[in-house]
């Protein structure tokens, strides 16, 4: 219960939940997702692998931001060109 | 500025009727002294360009304490209230269970996963962020309503 990296890992539940709600397939079915892969690993008690998880998590994250960007630059682009 | 537009409206009165024009001249020198008694006569003119221009000058105090989109003042109760609300419609809580002072974890068979869910409704019900070091020790409705009363200066 007192692990260090809890705090961490809820920064990082939270985190990716602000960020899934624009998710394209909608936000409802990243939360389940995103529900399933943190519960999966919750007995999980080495520190290293903790430590892996959450840096993965942080490159989701940043590829969900990433997504987001090229989204938005296409919509953009279709705007003001044709093709 | 206030006398040039009331001019223009004496004027605007003037020019239907000739038999005003009298009227007009005598009321032209008196109207920049005495702008006030002035008003419901051009009011009848043009009302909506007038009462623009005629209320900036003079505030009215009062009447224009307008509330725009603003909610009405919160109170414990209405607190509580929302707060049982957002919790009724997450669909992991059983609405039968669920009491002012129920643990989320202990009475109502939550994780910290969802309480972080719960949190994270609660910051858009009332439009604030609350931190995570705060966030973590919230458990039962009667504890948030107290975080959120303090948050927003309400007291009994």
């Amino acid at each position: 219960m007192a692990n260090p990296l809890r705090a961490e890992v809820i920064r990082l539940y939270k985190n990716l939940l602000y960020l899934g709600r624009e998710y394209p397939k909608g936000g409802d079915y990243f939360r389940d997702r995103l529900r399933a892969a943190f519960t999966k690993n919750k007995s999980e008690q080495d520190p290293q692998k903790i430590k892996e998880m959450i840096a993965r998590g942080e490159f989701v994250s940043r590829e969900l931001e990433a997504l987001y960007y090229l989204r938005k630059y296409r919509a953009m682009k279709k705007r003001y060109y044709e093709e | 500025m206030a006398s040039r537009a009331l001019l223009q409206c004496v004027r605007s009165l003037a020019r239907p009727s000739l038999r005003l024009s009298s009227f007009t001249l005598a009321v032209r020198p008196a109207v920049a002294p005495a702008a006030v008694i002035h008003r419901p006569l051009s009011f009848a003119v043009d009302s909506r360009r007038t009462r623009r221009i005629g209320q900036s000058p003079i505030p009215v105090v009062g009447v224009l304490c307008r509330q725009y989109g603003d909610l009405p003042p919160l109170t414990l109760d209405t607190i509580k209230d929302r707060v049982m609300y957002v919790l009724k419609l997450y669909d992991k809580i059983n609405p039968d269970k669920l009491g002012v002072s129920s643990h989320f974890m202990k009475d109502l068979g939550l994780d910290s996963l969802d309480q972080v869910e719960i949190i994270m409704a609660m910051e858009d019900e009332f439009g604030f962020e609350i931190p995570d070091a705060e966030a973590e020790k919230l458990m039962t409705p009667e504890e948030i309503v107290q975080y959120i009363a303090d948050k927003k200066d309400v007291y009994e």
